[in-house]
């Protein structure tokens, strides 16, 4: 995220309509090429290179970005957490990373699952091994659900458990890892939902108005006067076997109002502009004109709201399992693990490791949208403030 | 200021109507007894409980005793393979089917008639007038019911009954009782109607027999029953009369128009919540209306104390941050307000829980339980002040005031804090839904017997009903809170009101 972008044309020219582009034209094609033509080619393409970069919207948000020395913290303690996520099974897995057994090499079992191997772990294969089979454990051999006989409550660094285990002997590691995943499942999964749904009914609330507004309006009211916990931990109740999904869908199909308020606005300011006015003139069909002149002013809202979204995702993930904590349905989540520590008042490790994770992905996720935000809006200048909190 | 409150107002039903619809929908959610496999009485009992028999939206053909009636006849008459259910349905309709089979009966071929007439033999019996026994035979049955008709059509109309039900409440005699253990199920809908007018015991004690004799089911007060066992009991008899009163009653002309939109899941689910029978828990049988009054008010004194506390905190805190902005103050509320506003609800509740060990009193748990929750919305709020200032202090009248030579005080509070409040107030309805929930995290960790606390039981024991109130309450709460916070904004604001009032009642997003 450091240094100048590589300059782009294309993306300005979905970005920035408000200042109409006027970047470079292909050069016409020279129909007689003449001496003296080409050289005023040439000293127009030299003008060009060497006038100041173009200002985009874009350009300027990534230059404000780069400069935001919290949001590169926020952003880079976000890839570590998705490497955490994407690589949970390598990291913390009761099947080992590749294996020959019974004269079968097996690469990443713990990813494919073989059946073969049905019914074994690392610590059972290597006490079972036979001559000529090997294995590569994980990181922690241990995976998020199965707990291990007799070692419930375990302290962190011991018993080849990093982190302890809990009440139910299950590796504490192994749950903080695989919680990553379902926290950044939920979490991407439905804000990215809930941002086209947005998008899409946000703006075309503002563009077609009329009866259309109206119903997006009741719509967005209705769902703004539920409770997302209330309503996701009651559907999670009344659906037989709640799974992620659920979780992800009930958020989902319900948290997309505030999008689509912000981008009904942004739609409605939108239409004001000259160029709406000139691309409609010009014979634009209307929904040329939504999709090239006037959603693009849209995106700066989605992105930001897509951030705090996730935030928000990841925060209800984590109270509902925080709450339901002991319901057999639950993934390993953070929220469930410090839940199950409540009942235990003397395991700090129950709280402490997965309350961190749950901590970091929600500061750097605030401190990534926050200077998203504060990139984004025109009103601060080239050099506007990106204090926390502004 | 009044039209506008009114506009507001009105404008809130919609909102909930369209709120109603999407809960309706999240009720479909719960699955359907049946395809759990086996069937029978039970399940079908189970499913009617919940509506599932009838269509979600619209109901082409809504069922009433008279087409019921009809069905069970064809049935027993053409002595099909499902005639012992006919005959056990007619059994079950009693006195109301009455009206609708013996009229009919002389039109039936002869065979038919004998069948029809002994089915209705176990009804005789339950209106004291028979042995069941004496009209087995077909010929004898078809003379009594034929007679019966004769004598006692006048007594089958609805403002007899009532009159004789009136009469039985005022000054009941055994006499006036067993008038109308032979109206059997006809009288039921003037009983149901009279436990709930009626607190005499006596009256009730007769009402709740009678009634129990005719359906075949349900609670009987004794005379000396407390008031907590006659809610419940007439709590009980209006749910059962609420699912089942098409069995016992016909639809006639505009009544019929109405049953075909009345008479589906939807709209029974929302005459049941907008008159507030909610059911009953199916954990201990309270009626879920009584109990959602006895554990709102701990949930509601939670969110208000907290609503208060936090606004306290966040105006000045947001305010001083945006007035000194870029200073030090501003910077280390900043940091220490972002950290907190990062930090889940369920993380400062159970921190607190676990620093402060004494809190087996009450009113400490209360205490704390605020001030977790208090924490949460602090953040937001001041946040949220923090810009409203920072956008009105950058603007040209605040300039204007300090150049008149007015006291920094004088700016910060009359000129600019009375602006900045205003987003504020807004944003603060909308903060709404969060607390709510968040009342509900603290409320399980602090141990308050509130809604919150409640629902987590009910969660475990599966209550289906006091899962659906609870939710529909808090979206009524919240409603009425963000119509609270709009009206507060149009005190504050003229602007806003005479935009709502020219814009013919749209209200400001």
């Amino acid at each position: 995220m450091s240094g100048e972008p590589p300059y782009d044309p294309d993306a300005s020219e979905t970005i920035d309509l408000a200042r109409r582009k006027e970047g470079p034209n292909p050069p016409p094609p020279a129909r007689e090429p003449s001496e003296a033509g080409s050289v005023v080619v040439e000293s127009l393409r030299q003008a060009q290179r060497a006038a100041a970069p173009y200002l985009t919207m874009t350009r300027i948000a990534f230059a404000r970005l780069a400069r935001d020395r919290l949001a590169r913290a926020g952003a880079l303690v976000l890839a570590c957490l998705m490497l955490l996520a994407v690589f949970a099974d390598v990291l913390a897995s009761d099947r080992p990373v590749a294996c020959r057994w019974d004269g079968v090499v097996y690469l990443m079992p713990n990813v494919t699952q073989p059946p073969a191997l049905r019914g074994l772990d690392v610590a059972r294969m290597r006490r079972e091994e036979e001559p000529g089979d090997w294995v590569i454990p994980p990181l922690v051999a241990h995976g998020p659900r199965s707990p291990a006989e007799g070692e419930a409550l375990v302290a962190p660094l011991h018993a080849g458990h990093p982190l302890g285990t809990d009440a139910q002997g299950r590796d504490v590691f192994a749950r903080v890892v695989h919680g990553a995943r379902t926290a950044f499942v939920v979490g991407l999964g439905a804000s990215a939902v809930l941002v086209l749904i947005g998008v899409v009914l946000g703006g075309l609330a503002g563009f077609v108005g009329g009866a259309v507004d109206a119903l997006v309006a009741r719509a967005v009211e209705a769902l703004t006067a539920i409770p997302t916990l209330v309503l996701v931990l009651v559907v999670e109740a009344l659906v037989p076997h709640p799974t992620t999904a659920t979780l992800l869908w009930t958020i989902a199909l319900t948290r997309w109002t505030e999008l689509a308020r912000l981008v009904r606005a942004e739609v409605l300011l939108a239409l004001g502009n000259d160029y709406v006015t000139a691309a409609r003139a010009l014979g634009a069909s209307p929904p040329r004109v939504l999709w090239r002149h006037v959603l693009p002013n849209a995106i700066g809202p989605a992105i930001v709201a897509a951030a705090f979204g996730i935030a928000s995702v990841v925060l209800v993930e984590a109270a509902v399992d925080f709450l339901r904590v002991g319901s057999p349905d639950t993934m390993a989540s953070w929220g469930e693990a410090m839940g199950e520590a409540r009942l235990h008042a003397g395991a700090w490790w129950l709280v402490v490791f997965p309350g961190l994770a749950l901590l970091a992905t929600l500061v750097a996720l605030n401190l990534v949208g926050e200077a998203a935000r504060d990139a984004l809006d025109p009103r601060l200048g080239a050099s506007g403030p990106t204090v926390p909190g502004a | 200021m009044l039209r506008y409150a009114l506009r507001r107002v009105l404008w809130a039903i919609p909102t909930l109507l369209a709120t109603s619809l999407v809960l309706f929908l999240v009720t479909t959610l719960a699955p359907d007894p049946a395809t759990r496999g086996d069937g029978g009485a039970p399940v079908d009992e189970a499913r009617r409980a919940r509506f599932l028999d009838l269509p979600r939206l619209f109901n082409t053909d809504p069922q009433d005793v008279r087409s019921r009636v009809a069905a069970a006849v064809a049935h027993v008459a053409s002595g099909d393979a499902w005639h012992e259910e006919g005959a056990r349905e007619l059994d079950r309709l009693g006195g109301a089917a009455l009206p609708y089979v013996l009229p009919t009966l002389e039109a039936l071929p002869p065979d038919e008639r004998g069948r029809v007439a002994v089915a209705l033999a176990p009804v005789a019996q339950r209106m004291g007038l028979r042995d069941a026994q004496s009209l087995s035979r077909p010929d004898a049955a078809v003379l009594f019911w034929t007679h019966f008709w004769d004598d006692r059509a006048l007594d089958f109309t609805r403002t007899g009954v009532e009159r004789a039900v009136q009469r039985l409440v005022e000054h009941g005699s055994d006499l006036r009782e067993s008038d109308l253990v032979a109206l059997d199920t006809y009288a039921l809908p003037e009983l149901v109607a009279a436990m709930s007018t009626t607190t005499d015991g006596v009256a009730l004690e007769r009402l709740t027999r009678l009634a129990n004799h005719a359906a075949g089911r349900g609670p009987v007060l004794r005379p000396d029953a407390s008031p907590a066992r006659v809610r419940r009991a007439v709590a009980d008899w209006k749910e059962w009369w609420f699912v089942h009163a098409t069995d016992f009653v016909a639809l006639d002309g505009p009544e019929r128009a109405v049953a075909m939109v009345t008479e589906t899941r939807y709209g029974k689910w929302l005459r049941r919540a907008a008159s507030g029978e909610l059911g009953v828990s199916a954990i201990d049988g309270e009626p879920i209306a009584d109990k959602l009054r006895a554990r709102a008010p701990v949930t509601l004194t939670v969110c208000a104390l907290a609503m208060l506390a936090s606004w306290a905190l966040a105006v000045p805190i947001g305010a001083l941050g945006a007035w000194w902005h870029g200073r030090r103050f501003d910077l280390a509320s900043s940091a220490v307000l972002f950290v907190l506003y990062a930090t889940p609800t369920f993380t400062i509740a159970e921190a607190l829980r676990r620093t402060t060990a004494g809190h087996a009193v009450a009113g400490a748990r209360m205490a704390l339980a605020v001030a977790a929750l208090a924490a949460g919305s602090l953040a937001t709020l001041s946040r949220w002040q923090r810009a409203a200032m920072l956008d009105v202090v950058g603007q040209d009248f605040v300039r204007t005031a300090h150049a008149k030579g007015l006291p920094a005080w004088r700016v910060a509070l009359v000129h600019a804090l009375r602006n900045a409040l205003m987003p504020t107030v807004t944003l603060a309805g909308m903060h709404l839904p969060v607390l709510l929930g968040g009342a509900f995290v603290v409320e399980e960790v602090f141990g308050l017997h509130g809604v919150g606390f409640e629902t987590l039981r009910a969660i475990e024991g599966h209550d289906t009903a006091w899962l659906m109130a609870v939710i529909l309450a808090c979206a009524v709460a919240v409603t009425a809170g963000l119509v609270a916070s709009d009206l507060l904004y149009g005190v504050l604001d003229p602007r806003v009101r005479e935009e709502l009032v020219r814009r013919q009642g749209r209200p400001a997003a």
